[in-house]
């Protein structure tokens, strides 16, 4: 069942929430579709290939030169879509714990899992760059110096940010399992 | 606070805590005591080392610790418009209504009220240093404080010295400038419950021992006055170039026993260093005004002080001598004859009395009253306050604002103001109506799922 809840201009938030014998409780944060952007990473690979057939028919010759710009302009454009993140999700699994997934626009997906006991907390930052400030959902894990960032190169609005971060506290709080007096 | 509306002040200096001094440690109380008096106070300030970020201080204090790294004594490279896109974000997302900058030497504090005026929004300026006029540094540093202060709202200084050094450099109305004087944390710095016994008398000097403070004065004194008074002991506290010259003085005339060098002190151990003298000693050749002073009367300690600066509007019970090895010497003869009619207690009560934070927190509230009643006036009007600042000066100063201008109308197109999220005021107690904050604390609190 999947609910579009929260979204802005740049950023679609949406749950999936699977109820049965095997509960998965999703948070996907989508990036619409950036078309300026596309837009320019399609023109300077056009210009690349216009460049290149100009200097072949003023060179009078089909060879290396218009080759390599192919592949140049293809490269670009595959590097481009390889590294263009589609959505970053939190799928929060009850009892175990928390897997973060980064969705690539090339189909590949990266995973990151971090178990229930390892999470001390979720925590809404603020981070503060040179030129700006922004919110992001981090959670604190045993052993780990530094923040786990739940979505890593999304920077959405802390609204859209909320409800994961709910449902990490409910994950936590609720499902948690408690280790006896003995065993700390 | 009475009729007086809630301010949301931005406080904005290159110094600020974990750096220690007078700057910083003025910030620091100041802004807790405007918290206190209902106002939202946030702090700006650049990154030091690996505290970069967002960090709350006592009370609530929320500072933004950005990340420009400073490139000479602790002040942030200067960019002209490069601190404005994050300046104009923390305006905008705190709900500020006024920002206070904080010291002359700092760009970050130029910066942000060259940007801030630019923006629309009222500034308050503090200058908390005497400085010169001859030398090549005060002259551009003179003509870069012309440029800030031409479009300021209203300035305070730290004494009257400081307020005519201020206006004479500037040449920012008198009417303009106001004085408030720093103040001290008298709950802090009491006098011991018994004063040390003994025949000993005991001097102590607490500062940085580089020239301005006056330490190659104490190479002089020292010997003079411990020849003059066998009894006399001297306790040195603080660290700098000059050190290496008092140990040299104190090898050569044989006064181990006599002057103690305890090195850097930490603030929390000044005062067990006071109590534990009966004469404080400060030979600054130059201060706008000096809280080292307070701190020893605080603590029931006679002061003896070169009379430079300011330090004369500090309270009545000074000895005060002229930045001359000589003189210094009979004011110190005068002070131990008269240290038997010191009581420290009463000493305390009068700077209790004289000096406090609050009353220092109440009379800024009055100067950002006034400043917020300051009328709107458009780019136009105020290019001809930067006009005046000189032949090429005025020219060049106009065209920095005017593209400054232009840079700010370009944010606002790429990056508009409702695109920035305003962060919900974060309360320390819980409380039923938090609106908004709801999301924030409730999220962000163990006890969430009551």
């Amino acid at each position: 069942m999947t609910k579009i809840q929260l979204a802005n201009l740049q950023y679609l938030y949406k749950r999936d929430d699977w109820e049965g014998p095997h509960p998965l409780d999703t948070h996907h944060i989508v990036i619409q579709w950036n078309s300026a952007r596309i837009f320019l990473v399609h023109l300077f690979a056009l210009l690349l290939f216009i460049n290149a057939i100009y200097l072949c028919l003023l060179n009078g010759t089909l060879g290396t030169i218009f080759l390599l710009s192919m592949l140049s302009s293809a490269c670009l454009v595959k590097s481009y879509y390889g590294t263009l993140i589609e959505k970053e999700s939190v799928v929060i699994i009850p009892s175990l714990g928390v897997q973060l997934k980064a969705h690539y626009w090339s189909g590949r997906v990266v995973r990151s899992f971090i178990p229930i006991d390892k999470i001390l907390k979720p925590v809404l930052n603020e981070n503060v760059t040179p030129f700006t400030c922004y919110w992001s959902l981090v959670l604190l894990v045993c052993g780990k110096k530094e923040l786990i960032l739940a979505f890593k190169v999304v920077k959405p609005p802390v609204k859209l940010l909320v409800p994961s971060g709910r449902h990490c506290v409910v994950l936590l709080i609720v499902e948690k399992p408690q280790i006896p007096a003995e065993d700390k | 606070m009475g009729d007086s509306k809630r301010h949301r002040i931005l406080m904005v200096s290159d110094f600020f805590y974990p750096n220690f001094g007078g700057v910083e440690n003025h910030i620091y109380l100041l802004s807790q005591c405007l918290l206190k008096l209902g106002h939202k106070v946030v702090v700006m300030t650049h990154a030091y080392g690996n505290r970069s970020g967002v960090r709350y201080m006592t009370g609530g204090l929320k500072v933004y610790y950005v990340p420009w790294k400073p490139f000479l004594l602790q002040n942030t490279l200067p960019t002209f418009y490069g601190t404005l896109p994050i300046i104009r974000t923390i305006l905008i997302r705190e709900q500020i209504s006024l920002v206070h900058g904080h010291q002359a030497f700092s760009t970050l504090c130029h910066e942000a009220l060259m940007h801030a005026r630019t923006m629309g929004y009222k500034v308050v300026f503090t200058d908390h240093s005497l400085y010169g006029f001859a030398d090549v540094g005060s002259i551009h540093m003179n003509k870069v404080l012309q440029f800030t202060l031409a479009d300021v709202s209203q300035a305070i200084c730290v004494s009257h010295t400081s307020k005519e050094n201020t206006v004479l450099r500037s040449g920012l109305p008198p009417e303009k400038v106001y004085v408030i004087p720093n103040a001290v944390d008298t709950a802090m710095f009491k006098p011991a419950a018994e004063r040390p016994s003994g025949n000993e008398i005991t001097i102590v000097v607490i500062s940085r021992l580089v020239y301005r403070k006056g330490a190659d004065l104490l190479v002089e004194v020292i010997p003079e006055v411990c020849r003059m008074y066998p009894n006399v002991r001297f306790i040195v506290g603080g660290d700098g170039p000059k050190r290496v010259r008092l140990e040299e003085m104190r090898e050569k005339h044989s006064l181990q026993d006599r002057v103690e060098m305890l090195g850097a002190v930490p603030h929390a151990q000044v005062r067990s260093v006071l109590i534990s003298g009966h004469i404080f000693l400060n030979s600054s050749l130059t201060e706008a005004f000096c809280i080292a002073i307070l701190e020893a009367a605080s603590c029931g300690l006679l002061t003896v002080s070169t009379r430079v600066g300011g330090v004369p509007e500090a309270y009545d019970m000074i000895v005060l001598a002229e930045p001359d090895p000589t003189d210094m010497v009979q004011a110190i003869k005068k002070a131990i004859s008269i240290l038997p009619m010191i009581d420290p207690q009463d000493m305390h009560n009068r700077m209790k009395k004289l000096y406090d934070w609050h009353d220092v927190a109440k009379r800024t509230e009055i100067v950002y009253d006034r400043a917020l009643k300051c009328s709107n006036q458009s780019l136009l009007e105020r290019l001809s306050r930067y006009l005046a600042c000189g032949a090429w000066a005025g020219k060049l100063f106009c065209l920095v604002m005017i593209i400054d201008f232009l840079l700010w109308r370009l944010l606002q197109l790429w990056k508009p103001a409702e695109d920035i999220e305003v962060v919900p005021d974060i309360v320390l107690s819980l409380d039923e109506d938090r609106g908004m904050s709801q999301d924030f604390q409730a999220f962000n609190e163990d006890h969430s799922l009551r």
